[in-house]
């Protein structure tokens, strides 16, 4: 690829660095965008959900997320363009069909003491650590927008949604957010 | 003034003082004063007017039910009628003003609708106001709603937000006084997750204003260390100044958080109020008992009010309602008031106990028993009693009692009715399984330790483990009015119902208790009765000769207590009504000065203006630099739908009427999906990537459906093909790359291809890499009827490739276009799209009827063949020109014959698109036209109702420009 072609994430110019909303000490949360990412949707094939959940638990570079009934994200920080989708349509041949969303999606990472009660703001699942484990995903809804929601830590969450939507619903999350006071980094 | 403030007691900050205004005149009250309270530590007792008769009101109950103290509270913007006076923290610089009345509280000149109250009685809205059937909306309707109206909203925009949020819990405990609690701190030692809620300000409930004790304490120090124990504990959440208004389908409980009620003007970064979903696996409704007041003259008069709010403004406010009061009862729990105010300082002048053979501790007030009040003298405020006697007895206020009601609301939202208790004289809850249980008094469990005792019961605990606590004892028989009483007697205060009114319902046939509501209004407004109900049931009861248990209840609905609109709506307001969804492209559009259009969710670039060109001179001018040059176009928008799997072929040909399984890898092929029904559900292109790979277009408007559609088809019809699929709209931006010097302007930016018609033939699909690398994919598909193509890139990459494409366009004069030239193109070439596509149409309709396969099945085959969807005299697309070159066509316009009148048995169809042709320099459209095909060159006439215009026109081809398709292939 020429040099000086990076990808622009749709978030470049409204994810802005700072520190915003009510000033109560430290920021009830720390809002980031993960960006570049390699992310794969990971569908099984006829009578392969099987053999394909075991084909992922042993893969390595990405992280496996579910996302429906036989239905995974691979999420990768550490492909080139189009890497990881070319090489898990090569490790998952037969198994699953795979298409490259990493444009597609936008993974906001919410993190904090507060991360919970401002998600408790858009999404009906229940986030209580022993609902919710670290790991597990839900395909969800928030502000009327479709959100893959991933547990990532005991206060870390992984939110995705379609690219199209994601400086609207940046608004609507650091919105909920401005009470508890948010750090952008 | 004299201040009505007692010396000492009370869950008042005497230390702090708080100023506030009530119809322009300035007070003061304390911190844990409501704006009731403040009043009548002030001696105000008058707080409004009544609805229909506009008689002066004071403030009847301390809590949620209150039918009469309304008020606006707050001014501009922020100006909220109907708000309880009783319910409203009173706050530094609070502002009120009384409502219903002209011009002053004082002196109403309404209060002379009272004169004619003959004409107010029940049903007065029918009866009165009937003829002459024309002055209903334009005299009657405006002059009854300036007369009666409650209050005025601001006329502003709320400048406050709102939020919504979702709750979980083990167990929900809805009311905080001593059931509730009880419950909650069971619960809670057990490990459970708690949530309480109470809608007071703070949490206790009647432990807050009633002398107890429990456990060796006030029942007030009881209260506040089981909050504090509640208060430590992780797996507890303690909702006070929140409202659970309502009772729904799995066990999901709504509530609304007045986070900043109690503020002059809430911070920027917090809601006023907070709606909330609560969902429970257990809920517990401890919301206690409403007292009942009894009906008798003058029972409205400002200073008459239910014995319990009289001993929580003395116990709880510090605020005394008079200077000599007098308890009128038929239990025992309005002795209560009687010691309590004594206890105060307060002369109680006498217990009216309508019982003649009670025995209850009076505390040292004389008793009258077997006596009832018949008349209350004063009109502004209470100047005395009179009782069935004659006797008269001085006094500046009245302590009601009419026993106790449940407050069953909640129990009963989700449709049972509750049951009738002839022991407490009160409907309790009906059984609604385990998940929702009453306990305490709302469940008619009149004693404080049987309410201690129920709460832990129902907290998943053991009765006994409930502390040791007092208990008064509790008797009561029913009075439910005074029949001797000649003036008039309210049942439903809010909306003036008097005890003649019901009878005369049920007289005039309106005798189900559902009808009497309607009919007289009583239990409608604001307070939906929950004063009022059980005394009316009760005087409808007598009146038609039945028991209280056969006339029963009025349905019982959410919303607990008024809802603000606000809170219904969050924070999706204005520009956040509904999501946005921005193209890939949207950056480089902004650049070359869009104008973004709504489509859907979707901003689409409409049109580019240069200078001061309007939308039509922009369109216009795009539309000859693509046709002369070239034109690039973000179609991003357009549903992507990744199908794939050994089936993916088959499943693809039975989802589109043509066929897809003989599509070559590398080819892109024009697809027509059918609904069951047989009618057109949508269009767009599916290349073939792979042998096992499709890449499906659907419209903009369809792409969720035609997704929901692949699923349902798959999942329920043909569970056992091998095919996945999934939306890859967002991954891709696209641009639509059209006009004669597209080729030269795509040749500059792809990486090591010569584009020709043998690399890149017509209806290819081709993955390659432009600018050196970046992945993408290029078909040679046409919407303009150019030579065309349209070039996919990942998203991120978007902004730039067009950009690139700019400037390798800029020798041939490249522009942007936008939707409105889009639009333009495809009518002078007679595509169908949205406006043709319009659920009412057939693929022959379209003119598209060879694409319907023979050879295989395929959703809507059967339904299409039905008689009236291939009928010969159906309407179906075709041209339409005016007969005058320069007339205008309008969208939506009819068709008649040459000589008909407009009627509807005279419509030949009418005109789904028109564009203004920049090409042929006039006005183009196409249009559904009954048998239309056989009807090019036929002369119709164009009319269009709303516009006032006839018009001719000529029928024509749809195909208006380039008929050889040159263009095309050049």
């Amino acid at each position: 690829m020429r040099e000086g072609f990076h990808r622009i994430s749709p978030l470049a110019d409204v994810a802005i660095q700072g520190r915003f909303g009510a000033d109560k000490g430290a920021p009830g949360v720390e809002l980031s965008v993960r960006h570049p990412l390699s992310i794969v949707t990971v569908i099984a094939r006829k009578d392969k959900a099987e053999a394909l959940s075991a084909a992922l638990a042993g893969l390595k570079g990405c992280v496996v997320q579910w996302a429906g009934a036989d239905q995974y994200y691979a999420v990768s920080e550490t492909y080139a363009e189009g890497a990881l989708y070319r090489e898990l349509r090569e490790k998952l041949a037969g198994l699953a069909s795979l298409s490259d969303q990493s444009h597609g999606r936008i993974v906001i990472r919410i993190a904090g003491p507060k991360a919970r009660a401002v998600l408790a703001k858009g999404t009906p699942v229940d986030l209580h650590p022993n609902e919710f484990l670290r790991g597990k995903s839900a395909v969800t809804q928030m502000a009327h927008v479709g959100v893959h929601l991933t547990r990532t830590g005991e206060d870390a969450f992984e939110l995705s949604v379609f690219r199209g939507f994601s400086e609207n619903f940046w608004e609507w999350l650091t919105g909920q957010a401005e009470e508890f006071g948010y750090q952008v980094s | 003034m004299t201040s009505f403030r007692l010396e000492k007691g009370g869950l008042i900050d005497r230390a702090a003082s708080l100023s506030f205004s009530f119809d322009g005149k300035g007070f003061t009250g304390h911190p844990g004063d409501t704006l009731a309270s403040a009043l009548i530590a002030n001696g105000v007792h008058l707080m409004g007017r009544s609805f229909k008769y506009h008689r002066p009101r004071g403030v009847i109950s301390a809590g949620s039910s209150e039918p009469n103290a309304l008020v606006e509270l707050r001014e501009g913007a922020r100006q909220e009628a109907n708000t309880r006076a009783t319910m409203i923290e009173l706050y530094e610089g609070l502002v009120a003003k009384s409502q219903n009345r002209w011009p002053s509280l004082a002196f109403d000149v309404g209060a002379i609708n009272s004169l004619a109250a003959s004409m107010f009685v029940a049903g007065f809205y029918y009866k009165t106001f009937m003829w002459p059937k024309s002055f209903w909306e334009k005299i009657y309707e405006p002059l009854i709603r300036r007369a009666a109206g409650l209050g005025s909203a601001a006329k502003e925009a709320d400048p406050d937000k709102y939020e919504k949020a979702y709750a979980h819990g083990d167990l929900l405990v809805i009311g905080s006084g001593p059931a509730g609690l009880m419950a909650a701190l069971t619960a809670a030692r057990l490990g459970a997750r708690v949530i309480l809620a109470d809608e007071g300000t703070r949490l206790g409930g009647s432990l807050l204003f009633e002398n107890e004790e429990i456990d060796g304490k006030s029942g007030l120090d009881w209260a506040n260390s089981a909050i504090a124990e509640l208060a430590s504990m992780p797996n507890v959440t303690l909702m006070p100044r929140t409202t659970v208004f309502g009772w729904y389908d799995g066990n999901i409980f709504g509530a609304v958080e007045r986070v900043n009620d109690h503020v002059l003007a809430p911070s920027p970064y917090e809601p006023r109020q907070r709606y909330w979903r609560v969902i429970a696996k257990r809920a517990v409704l401890a919301v206690g008992a409403e007292e009942r007041p009894i009906v008798f003259g003058g029972n409205d008069v400002p200073g008459v009010m239910l014995a319990s709010a009289m001993r929580a403004y003395a116990n709880r406010y510090a605020a005394a309602a008079g200077k000599a009061a007098v308890v009128f009862t038929n239990n025992d729990s309005g002795y209560r008031t009687a010691r309590d105010m004594r206890t105060h300082g307060v002369r109680v002048e006498v217990i009216v106990d309508s019982r003649a053979d009670s025995r209850v501790e009076a505390g040292g007030v004389p008793v009258i028993r077997g006596r009832k009040i018949v008349d209350v003298k004063g009109g502004k405020g209470v100047a005395g009693i009179e009782l069935d006697d004659h006797m008269h007895i001085g006094c500046d206020t009245v302590a009601m009692s009419g026993g106790w009601s449940p407050i069953v609301n909640l129990a009963c939202h989700r449709g049972a009715r509750p049951k009738w208790d002839a022991t407490i004289a009160g409907f309790v809850p009906p059984d609604t399984g385990e998940s929702f249980v009453a306990a305490g008094s709302a469940a008619g469990r009149m004693l404080l330790s049987e309410c201690l005792a129920d709460g832990a019961a129902k907290g998943g605990g053991k009765p006994s483990d409930a502390p040791k606590c007092r208990d008064e004892t509790y008797a009561i028989k029913a009075l439910w009015w005074v029949k001797e009483s000649k003036t008039k007697a309210f049942v439903d205060y809010q909306n003036d119902v008097s005890v003649k009114d019901l009878p005369l319902a049920a007289r005039e046939g309106y005798s189900d208790i559902e009808l009497v509501k309607r009919y007289t209004t009583t239990g409608m407004a604001t307070d939906q009765g929950k004063l009022g109900n059980v005394n009316a049931i009760a005087i409808l009861a007598e009146a038609t000769g039945k028991t209280i248990e056969q006339v029963g209840t009025t349905t019982f609905r959410p919303y607990y207590t008024p809802v603000a609109f606000g809170a219904f709506a969050g924070p999706f307001v204005g520009r956040h009504f509904q999501p946005t969804r921005k193209t890939p492209l949207s950056d480089w559009a902004e650049e070359q000065g869009a104008v973004f259009v709504e489509t859907g969710l979707w901003m689409r670039s409409s049109w580019f203006p240069r200078a001061d060109e309007d939308w039509l001179a922009s369109a216009t001018r795009e539309v000859l630099a693509t046709r002369s040059g070239v034109g690039i176009c973000d179609v991003s928008t357009l549903g992507k739908i990744d199908v794939q799997g050994k089936d993916a072929g088959a499943f693809l040909d039975k989802l589109y009427c043509n066929t897809f399984s003989t599509l070559p890898v590398g080819k892109a092929r024009y697809g027509l999906m059918l609904r069951e029904d047989g009618i057109v559900f949508d269009d767009g292109t599916t290349s073939r990537l792979a042998d096992d790979h499709f890449l499906m277009t659907t419209t903009t408007a369809n792409a969720a459906r035609v997704m929901s559609h692949m699923e349902f088809c798959h999942q329920a019809l043909w569970p056992d093909l091998d095919v996945q699929y999934v939306s890859v709209t967002e991954q891709w931006g696209q641009m639509a790359v059209a006009g004669p010097r597209s080729r030269a302007t795509l040749q500059k930016i792809v990486d090591g291809v010569t584009l020709n018609d043998e690399t890149v033939p017509y209806m290819a699909a081709k993955e390659l890499t432009i600018l050196g690398g970046i992945p993408a994919r290029l078909f040679r598909i046409s919407f303009s009827g150019e030579h065309a193509y349209e070039l996919a890139v990942p998203a991120d990459y978007a902004n730039m490739a067009a950009r690139a494409l700019m400037q390798a366009g800029e020798e041939f004069g490249i522009v942007p276009y936008g939707v409105e030239a889009l639009s333009i193109m495809r009518i002078e070439k007679g595509h169908v799209a949205g406006g043709e596509l319009n659920g009412t149409t057939t693929a022959a309709d379209l003119g598209l009827g060879k694409m319907m396969s023979t050879k295989k099945d395929y959703i809507g085959r059967m339904m299409a063949m039905r008689e009236g969807l291939t009928d010969a005299n159906r309407q179906c697309v075709v041209g339409i020109r005016p007969f005058h070159r320069s007339d205008r066509l309008r969208s939506g316009s009819h068709f008649l014959k040459r000589g008909d009148a407009p009627s509807i048995a005279n419509d030949q169809g009418y005109i789904t698109s028109v564009a203004f042709s920049p090409m042929l320099g006039q006005w183009v459209g196409l249009a559904l036209l009954a048998n239309g095909r056989a009807r090019i060159g036929e002369m119709v006439k164009i009319f269009d109702g709303l516009r006032g215009i006839h018009q001719y026109g000529v029928i024509c081809e749809p195909m208006h420009f380039d008929r050889e398709n040159a263009r095309l292939h050049a």
